[in-house]
């Protein structure tokens, strides 16, 4: 009797916990192509967890070249029609995820190619798998050289290095003082996230800084860990450091969970900025008003005057119901597109061609900075950036360069 | 630094310390009761966020208003929490297995649940309180970070006079000190034990309401916290609610000062090494030290 009350008890709880644990695994989604023979495409993004939001409008742009593709008939290789279908993981923003399931959709799913690794920490954790597999591998939302720089013969990422984000600032904030907008000889205090990112972002200022002297010092630099819920000591720092411009590089989460404590902390720079992020919508949901005036340098605006970003922009809007948010989605969309332009012009669906044709590839008609993208001999890519500038009212205008510029950049911070 | 430089970080440690001991002291609550490890705190903190959320969202109800609407809620939560999962584990006066995979187990049903009700965004409260600062001389300090820290310990210093005063508070006392000889003296351990499961749970909700005006939110929100309230717990001594206090004040005070020193990056390095030195070399926590030193005098 006893053990049987015991049992039932026993049982009970391992339900549950079996319900719980089952919610955790999300089944691989695959988007219907439209018979015929198929290309398999691997996504492997984070579309729950701390970096779900990028991850999802990430898979977004990808969904959306997929289907624009298939709806003009797919990809032609020796006279054959082939239609792209999608098998999308998504790898929970967790990083051991990330990378077992990236190997399973090249492995298991016999992937022609994938795509995947939002954020420099999960993509780090991808890369490390398509040469084991002979796979090629464009990421469109990881930048740290790092990735870059193990001669890695089938990776490729979508985005400009994370050093460039950091001189670009740089230069654009010695931009501000040629233009009477700043003094020169300001003091920089610079909080990083703990990663490769970071810590590129930190050199790639802190080169420009020793290449103009006089301009800037850097009088506070540190490092803080990923996914922080209380920045408060490391603000103190900031603050004891009486900089004059705080500038930190973080990721979305991070940024919201930052700025809200600094606002908090009573702190004033003359200008602030948060590396590649600042004008996303959940950040101006979460901090109103709060986030006017910083500065972000990014991969891609909706500002571009191009006639096909403007294009994207609509097709996106058709596609999701909104706009695009931030840059996330069109990098993923030309990561899309120059890896089906690779795999006709390689004409066949031979991984190692396909690496080869990538190595080579350039879109031309780019929806990113400069209307080309291709790739450089590390695999990465390297077209400019652009800084914009989070205005009140709820405007974001691009600042630099100048002859990108929507707007004029309000500095120092009123 | 200047010493003008260290009163900031002090200020700010006290001020966690006070959201530390309320998001804490839910689960000494229940452990001491019923040696069940609460690993669904983080999960009643998350739904606490959430409701003061939708009460604020839905219906313009001020989030202070919220947090303590959020005591009631969750205590009947709690209560039936327990009544339909909980009194169905093996009494021990260890935790066991069961009671940790159970409370795992509801963590991630609630964060499932979570996931399909607000989905995988991030929310948070935004009110004129958010961002107004008031200053003392060279002391800045957020007016939201002040309410909360009230809020905090009004409700920490109630539940001790509840828990000192009301036979509710003895009976909890003595089940933690000796629960054979509580039933023995007429102590109703279920009914006693399915209060504190209530009152534990009516804590880890306020809490989550509190931190939702300090934080944005997700359903995976209240991780982090609930490795907090571990080390803290383990530093009160497991089953003192004084010990709590010490503990979250002790953890506050490290947190924000070590960082004045090394770099930010070693922040939960050095909060999770002090869980480790704890339970070292005082394994039965501050508590546990200021008794063996009260017995000595």
């Amino acid at each position: 009797m006893e053990n049987r009350f015991m049992r039932n008890r026993r049982w009970k709880a391992g339900l549950l916990f079996l319900a719980g644990v089952a919610g955790l695994f999300a089944s691989p989604t695959q988007s219907a192509a439209q018979g015929g023979d198929t290309i398999t495409i691997g996504v492997v993004l984070p579309i729950s967890g701390r970096e779900g939001k990028p991850g999802q409008y990430q898979k977004e742009g990808v969904e959306l070249a997929i289907k624009q593709i298939n709806d003009k008939g797919g990809l032609t290789i020796k006279g054959k029609k082939y239609h792209l279908k999608e098998a999308f993981y998504d790898d929970g923003s967790d990083s051991a995820k990330s990378a077992s399931l990236a190997e399973r959709v090249m492995s298991t799913d016999n992937a022609t190619a994938v795509i995947g690794g939002y954020s420099t920490a999960l993509g780090e954790a991808e890369s490390v798998m398509p040469d084991r597999y002979k796979t090629p591998w464009l990421t469109p939302g990881a930048a740290a050289t790092s990735i870059f720089s193990h001669g890695y013969q089938y990776v490729f990422g979508t985005l400009s290095p994370v050093l460039l984000l950091g001189s670009t600032t740089a230069e654009f904030l010695g931009y501000l003082v040629d233009q009477g907008k700043l003094k020169k000889g300001l003091k920089i205090a610079m909080a990083v996230e703990n990663t490769d990112h970071g810590i590129d972002y930190v050199n790639g200022v802190q080169d420009w800084i020793s290449k103009h002297p006089g301009y800037f010092t850097v009088v506070f630099n540190e490092k803080f860990e990923l996914g922080g819920t209380d920045f408060s000591g490391l603000l103190q720092k900031v603050k004891a450091a009486r900089a004059d411009i705080f500038l930190s590089d973080a990721h979305l989460q991070d940024y919201i969970t930052m700025q809200r404590q600094y606002l908090q902390s009573g702190m004033h720079h003359q200008v602030i900025s948060y590396g590649a992020r600042g004008p996303e919508e959940a950040a101006r949901k979460a901090l109103g008003d709060g986030i006017n005036y910083i500065f972000a340098g990014i991969w891609w605006s909706d500002k571009l005057p191009y006639p096909q970003a403007q294009k994207f922009i609509n097709d996106y809007k058709q596609f999701t119901g909104r706009a695009p948010d931030s840059w996330y989605a069109a990098t993923a969309y030309d990561s899309m597109r120059i890896l089906a332009q690779a795999i006709q012009q390689a004409g066949s669906t031979d991984k190692t061609k396909i690496r080869d044709a990538l190595r080579k590839a350039e879109l031309k008609d780019s929806i990113l900075p400069g209307t080309v993208l291709k790739y450089g001999p590390n695999g990465q890519a390297g077209y400019p950036f652009v800084i914009v500038q989070n205005q009140p009212g709820g405007k974001v205008e691009i600042v630099y360069p100048k002859n990108a510029a929507t707007g004029a950049p309000i500095a120092p911070t009123p | 630094m200047s010493l003008i430089d260290y009163l900031d970080p002090l200020v700010a440690a006290v001020l966690l310390a006070g959201i530390y001991a309320a998001m804490s002291i839910g689960m000494t609550v229940i452990y001491g009761v019923m040696k069940i490890v609460n690993l669904a705190h983080a999960g009643f903190m998350m739904m606490g966020a959430y409701f003061a959320f939708e009460l604020f969202e839905r219906f313009h109800v001020h989030p202070v208003i919220g947090a303590l609407l959020a005591l009631p809620t969750f205590f009947l939560f709690g209560m039936a929490v327990y009544w339909l999962l909980v009194r169905w584990l093996p009494r021990s006066d260890q935790p066991t297995l069961s009671s940790l995979l159970l409370m795992f187990g509801f963590w991630l049903v609630l964060q499932n649940v979570a996931l399909l009700i607000w989905g995988n965004e991030d929310q948070s409260i935004l009110t004129p309180m958010t961002f107004s600062v008031i200053r003392f001389g060279p002391v800045s300090i957020a007016t939201v970070r002040l309410v909360v820290f009230v809020l905090a310990v009004v409700s920490v210093v109630v539940l001790q006079i509840v828990l000192r005063r009301s036979w509710f508070g003895r009976a909890v006392r003595a089940l933690i000190q000796n629960p054979y000889a509580a039933q023995i003296t007429g102590v109703d351990d279920r009914r006693t034990a399915m209060l504190s499961f209530g009152v534990g749970i009516a804590f880890a909700g306020f809490a989550g309401s509190l931190l939702a005006m300090l934080y944005s939110f997700s359903p995976d929100f209240g991780r982090q916290f609930l490795l907090r309230s571990f080390v803290i717990i383990v530093l009160g001594g497991l089953e003192s609610f004084s010990g709590v206090a010490i503990g979250a004040l002790i953890l506050a005070l490290v947190e924000t000062f070590s960082i004045l020193f090394v770099q930010a990056s070693y922040q939960p390095a050095i909060s999770y090494g002090l869980l480790v030195v704890v339970l070292l070399v005082l394994p039965k926590g501050v508590a546990g030290l200021l008794e063996k030193k009260w017995r000595v005098a």
